[in-house]
């Protein structure tokens, strides 16, 4: 459902990814890891349409559409969710009127008519209890005063809500607690099934014991240098990146 | 000779003299608005070269040639309305519209209005407050005003006495180049307490300068509101005096909406110990919208408190103008004294002027000031549009959130309903989806 084919992309002149290519079917879940400064972050926010990221090479299809064209709201409405690294604050939007828009938004794109009140506070209840969230963070402003478990846990709860096909999740474990991650985690899991997709960003070993992949990609200075299933997760967290830092050289050749 | 200001007073002289003829009226009147006319020949009309009016272009308003109100009629469908019992008071070109006017019944020796008309009945209910109060001796429109006010509003309460329902001035422009200047008085007595709408509307080129009166006696509470919405063509040159006597508490809302330039001069002294007021202001202003507040808070008695919150939401190559004094007198110890300037710029020709300024001779006290100016935070426009809400939704909703923060602040549920309806209408944003 993913298809990303030699993605060359600067950021203000820099090159941070160079040549990526992955392919992610319905119902998997790939999990990329990499030390800080691989492109991780970047590769996230180019498949979301972050501004400022300039694609110079190569493509990302989208069901076989070029995802590349399409601005961020149209990726969101053609199922394409990013649980962000740093959720931003929004003071002044209710959390509920905030779903609400964006739930009807996808609606609209779909030729829907708006969701119905009672359906939608149905909705919102069942997957509120998914992530264990209280009913008074969907009167707050969007993250606005939350902690860094909430502000996660409200990505997934936006997730769970929205229902994408397709889902990045870009270090939704960082700052967290074991218990949070777990929740976090659970939330996760509760959405997986043969239709939906998930491309899962981390730096540690650690949120895979809960969110165990089916494929693991290794990043390093812009390049996935190496593929393989569950159990390299394992052994990055045994062995650490070094191993690519001291010598790409290496690296290279085993990713061949 | 350099060229100084324009003899602007010229027009006014002879049509003062027959202003004045014509008037049936107190000799104390009389002679006050005399001495206004004078002090308004003395200031002359304002200049860039002062220091006050140094952003204010008045040269489009200085081409016109205004002329006295004239009598006109207005469907009673245009104007606007509040939900729920009140007193309301219409006034068409400055002059009072009985037709169109209500008062409830009121408690015993309470007084709302045509101040023209209270004049004539109850002079000594008048006289004794009228242009008594101190603040902006050196604003030309302010002298103006009390030269040539022909009509407004007078609420006068007596001690203790409470009116719930909300006290509705409608001042209404007729199309025309008029110049207009009515006056309100607001004198709240000890522990008094009432709710003040004040809505400038019209449909002219008018140059309007009302210049309005707010006496707060020990304990008095006043909720006050004033929004102008007057037509594009339109000048705003509104000046605003109040005086707060001790514990007393002024919650003032300014919503700028309207008019090719709008500028409100507001002087507040805190004249008694424990007095506090809370000013809140709002301009919404696009193409070539020019907005301004220029506020003095002066805290003269201990243990006052004050708030400025003033925005500007800019569009186009709308401008605005925060020039906001705390002055704290020698003595005023205690004073809580805040203000913050919150501007945002949505696009890249609007341009907000800040200017805080404190002048603070007592000691033991709390003051702060803030200023920010911005265009909107393009990672939460961002953050919106990943979860499928179109870039332009996304943008008004964070408009809507950044100007609706002030008027979340107005208790009156009716107003404030309507304002953010007003607010939503002119982002084109549905806000009764969530």
């Amino acid at each position: 459902m993913l298809e990303i084919r030699n993605l060359h992309v600067t950021v203000e002149g820099r090159e941070i990814l160079n040549g990526i290519d992955l392919t992610i079917h319905p119902g998997e879940t790939h999990a990329i890891m990499g030390p800080n400064g691989s492109g991780k972050s970047t590769l996230a926010n180019v498949i979301a349409g972050r501004e400022g990221y300039v694609v110079t090479e190569g493509e990302i299809r989208f069901d076989g559409k070029n995802l590349l064209e399409m601005d961020p709201e149209t990726r969101a409405c053609e199922g394409l969710f990013l649980a962000f690294q740093y959720p931003v604050e929004i003071p002044g939007v209710a959390n509920l009127y905030f779903l609400k828009a964006a739930v009807n938004a996808t609606r609209k794109y779909r030729g829907e008519s708006s969701v119905d009140a009672m359906d939608f506070w149905d909705l919102v209840h069942e997957r509120m209890e998914l992530v264990k969230m209280d009913e008074s963070m969907l009167k707050r402003s969007v993250n606005e005063g939350f902690s860094g478990g909430e502000k996660k846990r409200n990505e997934v709860f936006q997730m769970a809500v929205l229902q994408p096909r397709f889902a990045v999740l870009d270090e939704t474990d960082s700052g967290l607690d074991i218990d949070a991650l777990k929740v976090v985690a659970d939330g996760v899991n509760a959405l997986r099934n043969s239709e939906r997709g998930f491309l899962v960003i981390t730096h540690y070993q650690r949120l895979l014991d809960y969110i165990v992949p089916d494929h693991v990609h290794v990043l390093f200075n812009g390049r996935i240098v190496r593929s393989g299933g569950k159990e390299l997760a394992l052994e990055l967290e045994e062995q650490g990146y070094a191993l690519y830092n001291e010598e790409p050289g290496r690296a290279r050749r085993a990713a061949a | 000779m350099t060229a100084a200001a324009p003899l602007f007073s010229d027009p006014y002289r002879p049509a003062f003299a027959d202003f004045v003829a014509n008037r049936r009226e107190p000799d104390a009147i009389a002679r006050l608005r005399r001495e206004a006319f004078d002090r308004f020949e003395a200031l002359g009309w304002p200049t860039r070269q002062q220091e006050a009016w140094r952003l204010t272009d008045l040269s489009a308003l200085q081409t016109l040639a205004l002329q006295p109100p004239a009598d006109a009629l207005v469907d009673a469908g245009t104007l606007p309305t509040l939900d729920g019992p009140t007193h309301r008071l219409v006034f068409v070109n400055g002059r009072f519209a009985p037709g169109l006017s209500h008062v409830r019944e009121l408690p015993d020796r309470a007084l709302i209005a045509s101040l023209g008309q209270a004049l004539m009945t109850h002079p000594e209910r008048i006289e004794p407050h009228l242009d008594r109060l101190p603040g902006l001796e050196q604003h030309p429109f302010a002298a103006l005003n009390t030269a040539f006010w022909e009509d407004g509003a007078v609420v006068h309460l007596p001690r203790g006495t409470v009116i719930e329902e909300p006290i509705h001035l409608v001042f209404y422009a007729a199309a025309g180049d008029m110049r207009l200047h009515p006056r309100l008085l607001v004198v709240l007595e000890d522990a008094a307490q009432a709710t003040v709408v004040v809505e400038y509307r019209g449909a002219g080129r008018a140059l309007n300068a009302p210049l309005a009166e707010l006496d707060l006696g020990a304990g008095a509470l006043l909720h006050y509101h004033q929004i102008q919405e007057e037509a594009p063509q339109a000048f705003h040159l509104g000046a605003i005096r109040v005086r707060q006597d001790r514990a007393s508490e002024a919650n003032l809302h300014l919503i700028s909406v309207g008019g090719q330039l709008a500028r409100t001069d507001l002087a507040v002294l805190l004249d008694g110990e424990g007095a506090s007021c809370s000013l809140n202001g709002l301009t919404l202003a696009r193409d070539q919208q020019y907005g301004d507040y220029h506020v003095r808070v002066e805290h003269a008695q201990p243990r006052g408190t004050s708030e400025q919150r003033f925005k500007s939401v800019l569009d186009g190559k709308a401008r605005s103008v925060f020039d906001g004094m705390i002055y704290v007198c020698p003595g005023a110890q205690k004073t809580d004294a805040r203000q913050t300037s919150r501007n945002l710029l949505l696009s890249r020709q609007a341009q907000a002027h800040s200017n805080p300024r404190l002048e603070i001779l007592a000691d033991d006290v709390k003051c702060g000031h803030g200023s920010t100016t911005g265009f909107l935070d393009p990672d939460a426009e961002f953050y919106l549009r990943a979860r499928g809400i179109p870039a332009a939704q996304a943008r008004a909703l964070l408009v809507h959130a950044f100007a609706n923060d002030n008027l979340n602040q107005i208790r009156l549920t009716p107003l404030r309903e309507r304002l953010a309806r007003l607010l939503a209408d002119r982002l084109a944003l549905d806000i009764t989806e969530g």
